[in-house]
């Protein structure tokens, strides 16, 4: 992997801040976008502009061709079985809002849904909101102290009333991966559905979904190269099947009458309305420029940063690290020094012009349990270079001084 | 400079937050955050004939939040409500000194949940006064 060759499809990355040149480190909220997908998107608007499922024009004819391509290289990227199983939405916690609503009409009063500690409010409020509506009970799943899913407490709060089990795949500030592939078949023995909230992993790591075995599998194109407003939710055919939509209207419909509707085939009976269709555009282009880099060589890179950031993060005096020890772990690194405030912290860090995240990380419950008011965030993705981490430690040392700490 | 807005100010009330803590009883108790970063802040204030006689505050959030919380209750301690009331921002950033323009929010937290609370205080007659969970 030629990083120097990577970094120069990065339009963004060749930017100077009060003199610095840019350090993104948030790839975790969200990634840059390459030159490729930046023209995809700006070729739809300037060469072939129009409204997909609709105009017989070759215009509309080539915009649907491009984005129903967008549901297959998706498709192919997860191992579906094919577009039938890709429904676009416009971000993972839209995919999530959606399995929430059609796959929580299966619920009844007394049912039990199981999520855990470690989840996106994404994964936690959509559930919240269905169990109020039917009177079902919520529970969470614990973590161990090193910050992994505790699988004990898993099989203790799975029971023959948990119709939904909803987890992510890996934790947006802990880094850990879970072992769902594991635990898949527990859930399915006991009759539950599986949805998992993949926003964190499927841009860094070979997705199978077959071998996960989700019922639903939510994630977003923007942390993935591809443009914002577009996320997807993969399906089981039949259980998509099942399912009643989520947003109703156009483009979803096979036949309205004055009195009621029939749906659309799959997966456009979940689109409704005019799609993001740039977005998905420039998506299928983000999932080809992966390809071509390919997603174990990112992997391996990836790895390789989270080893040295974390050799170099431990090497400071006076930080808190969270997150588990050992892998499997993507490359986040949450951290606090000690006395000096998360925002302080991205404050210092964004003076010489490193982009980090800090705050709560849309993980409340998350944050109660590790003790925390928030943490400091550094995500890595394939642009990122060993070099960038050591301006980052030189950075946090300047931190300290400014603090005393 | 790096660093140059934690001025001595900031550093040394967040390091030593002057005001810090709770008063039993308050006439008024008033608590907000700002979302977005998460930073919490709470007042509770004894008036005594119309006058701020003591006032405090608790909370979570940056530096530049934490000093900011602490100036604006040295400011209306003292004074009587109406006084309060006329603290404008200019008089706030006289005290605080200039803050860069992505940190205003946190500098006006704990600025902007007190007079809400002197505000409420007084449509309410002046009689007890709690309100939780302001918006910033």
């Amino acid at each position: 992997m030629n990083i120097k060759k990577i970094r120069e499809d990065f339009p963004i990355l060749n930017q100077k801040f009060n003199n610095n040149e840019l350090v993104y480190f948030d790839n975790a909220a969200t990634t840059q976008k390459p030159q490729q997908v930046i023209d995809a998107v700006s070729d739809y608007y300037q060469k072939y502009n129009a409204n997909v499922h609709r105009g017989l024009n070759f215009l509309s004819q080539k915009a649907t061709d491009k984005y129903e391509e967008a549901h297959e290289k998706t498709a192919k990227f997860i191992n579906a079985e094919g577009i039938k199983e890709i429904v676009f939405t416009k971000n993972a916690s839209e995919s999530l809002n959606l399995a929430a609503y059609s796959l929580g009409e299966k619920i009844s009063s007394g049912d039990e849904i199981l999520i855990s500690v470690m989840e996106h409010h994404s994964n936690i409020v959509p559930w919240q909101m269905l169990a109020k509506r039917k009177k079902a009970k919520l529970n969470f799943v614990n973590i161990t102290s090193d910050g992994r899913l505790d699988l004990d407490d898993f099989e203790k709060k799975l029971n023959k009333k948990t119709k939904i089990v909803a987890l992510t795949k890996a934790s947006n500030i802990l880094g850990t991966i879970n072992p769902l592939e594991k635990i898949s078949k527990t859930v399915k023995d006991n009759g539950s559905y599986f949805v998992v909230d993949a926003a964190q992993s499927v841009p860094h790591t070979k997705t199978n979904v077959k071998k996960i075995d989700a019922d639903l599998f939510a994630f977003s194109a923007h942390k993935m190269l591809g443009p914002t407003g577009i996320g997807v939710l993969y399906g089981k055919e039949e259980i998509l099947k099942e399912m009643n939509p989520f947003l109703t209207g156009g483009d979803m419909i096979s036949k309205v009458s004055l009195k009621e509707a029939t749906w659309n085939k799959l997966p456009w009976k979940f689109e409704a309305g005019t799609p993001n269709i740039a977005g998905a555009i420039g998506f299928g282009e983000a999932i080809d420029y992966i390809n071509k880099i390919g997603i174990e060589n990112i992997e391996e890179h990836e790895k390789a940063l989270l080893e040295f950031g974390l050799k170099k993060l431990k090497e400071i005096d006076k930080i808190n690290l969270y997150g588990p020890e050992k892998e499997p772990r993507t490359g986040i690194i949450s951290f606090n020094l000690k006395n000096v405030h998360p925002h302080d912290v991205a404050q210092i860090l964004d003076e010489n012009a490193i982009a980090i995240r800090s705050g709560n990380h849309c993980a409340q419950p998350l944050m109660e349990k590790l003790k925390v008011d928030g943490v400091a965030r550094i995500s890595f993705y394939l642009y990122n270079t060993k070099e960038e981490i050591e301006k980052f430690v030189n950075a946090i040392d300047q931190t300290k001084k400014v603090f005393g700490v | 400079m790096v660093g140059e807005i934690y001025t001595e100010i900031i550093l040394d009330l967040y390091k030593n937050p002057v005001n810090k803590g709770n008063i039993t009883k308050p006439e008024i108790d008033v608590s907000g955050g700002n979302p977005s970063c998460g930073d919490q802040v709470e007042f509770t204030m004894r008036i005594k004939d119309d006058v701020i006689e003591d006032v405090k505050f608790t909370g979570s959030g940056c530096a530049i939040s934490v000093a900011s919380s602490s100036i604006i209750t040295e400011m209306v301690k003292g004074r009587n409500v109406q006084q309060a009331k006329k603290i404008s921002r200019e008089d706030f950033f006289d005290e605080l000194g200039n803050i860069i323009q992505t940190r205003i929010k946190c500098a006006l937290l704990g600025f902007m949940v007190l007079k809400q609370g002197i505000e409420a205080y007084e449509k309410n007659e002046s009689k007890p006064t709690i309100i939780k969970g302001i918006v910033i």
